[in-house]
């Protein structure tokens, strides 16, 4: 398993991802998506972003993510919902 | 300037096994360069049942030595969004660096497919764009340089998933055989 960019999120990282690729094979892809390892994620990324932003890395992935990556899965899902990023076009 | 690729390639394996050496592939043998990769964010669509990821992956860069004087720290921050669909079987991945922007940007989007011709096997298609902002004659050289370095990267990643489904495959062979002896030990 790899390393987390944070030396000190490794740990939990690890454990996390242990979770996550035994869910991932066993459950998601068999058709159950029930959350398995969430306890372990806000752990994981409680620790992650003390980093991000020790790093100063915050604010340059959030510039990034501004972009939305899927345009189209978003705007046939996102109907529904009411997210303010969506009203800027 | 732009540059675009595009590419079209196979595993021969299972689509499923192909999705999970994607989460798995750090790190690999061909990979040394991935200091670190974290996921920022993680759900599944309760309405389409789509699982959506973001990563980010920390890479050691390796600059020739005209492209040291261009950029401070060597390292590259990727980001990575991805979207599996477990009924379509259809996994989409879009990887972006963070810094060095300004130099060269690189979006790659890969779209893993159950092959048309073996349902057995698992296709890859690959469109990347490679961008540069660079004046003073500079583009022609950085975005030849980052072509071939995308090139080489894009054979290294392939050789990265390929050595980690093989061994998924020698796992699930000697998972079959220890169940299929396990009575006799019982």
């Amino acid at each position: 398993m790899s390393s987390s960019i944070g030396e000190k999120c490794t740990k939990i990282k690890q454990e996390y991802d242990g979770c996550f690729n035994n869910w991932y094979s066993e459950k998601f892809l068999k058709g159950d998506a029930t959350p398995q390892c969430d306890d372990l994620f806000f752990k994981y990324k409680e620790c992650l972003m003390q980093t991000l932003e020790e790093k100063k890395l915050d604010t340059l992935i959030a510039d990034a993510r501004k972009d939305n990556p899927f345009p189209n899965a978003s705007s046939s899902s996102s109907s529904s919902k009411s997210e303010s990023s969506s009203k800027k076009e | 300037m732009v540059k675009f690729y595009q590419h079209t390639s196979s595993f021969e394996h299972a689509w499923d096994n192909v999705t999970y050496a994607f989460w798995l592939r750090y790190p690999n043998p061909f990979a040394s360069h991935v200091i670190g990769c974290d996921v920022l964010d993680r759900s599944v669509d309760p309405v389409t049942g789509v699982l959506r990821t973001t990563r980010l992956i920390l890479k050691q860069g390796v600059l020739p030595r005209w492209g040291r004087s261009l950029i401070k720290s060597p390292d590259a921050y990727i980001i990575e969004e991805s979207e599996v669909n477990p009924k379509t079987h259809t996994m989409v991945t879009r990887t972006k660096n963070l810094n060095h922007v300004r130099v060269m940007q690189v979006e790659e989007t890969q779209t893993f497919t159950i092959h048309p011709e073996n349902p057995k096997w698992t296709q890859v298609k690959t469109e990347a764009r490679i961008i540069s902002e660079l004046r003073w004659g500079m583009t022609g050289r950085v975005e030849s340089f980052g072509i071939n370095k995308f090139m080489d990267n894009s054979v290294k990643a392939r050789k990265g998933m390929a050595h980690i489904l093989e061994r998924l495959r020698q796992n699930a062979a000697a998972a079959a055989a220890a169940s299929a002896v396990a009575p006799l030990e019982a």
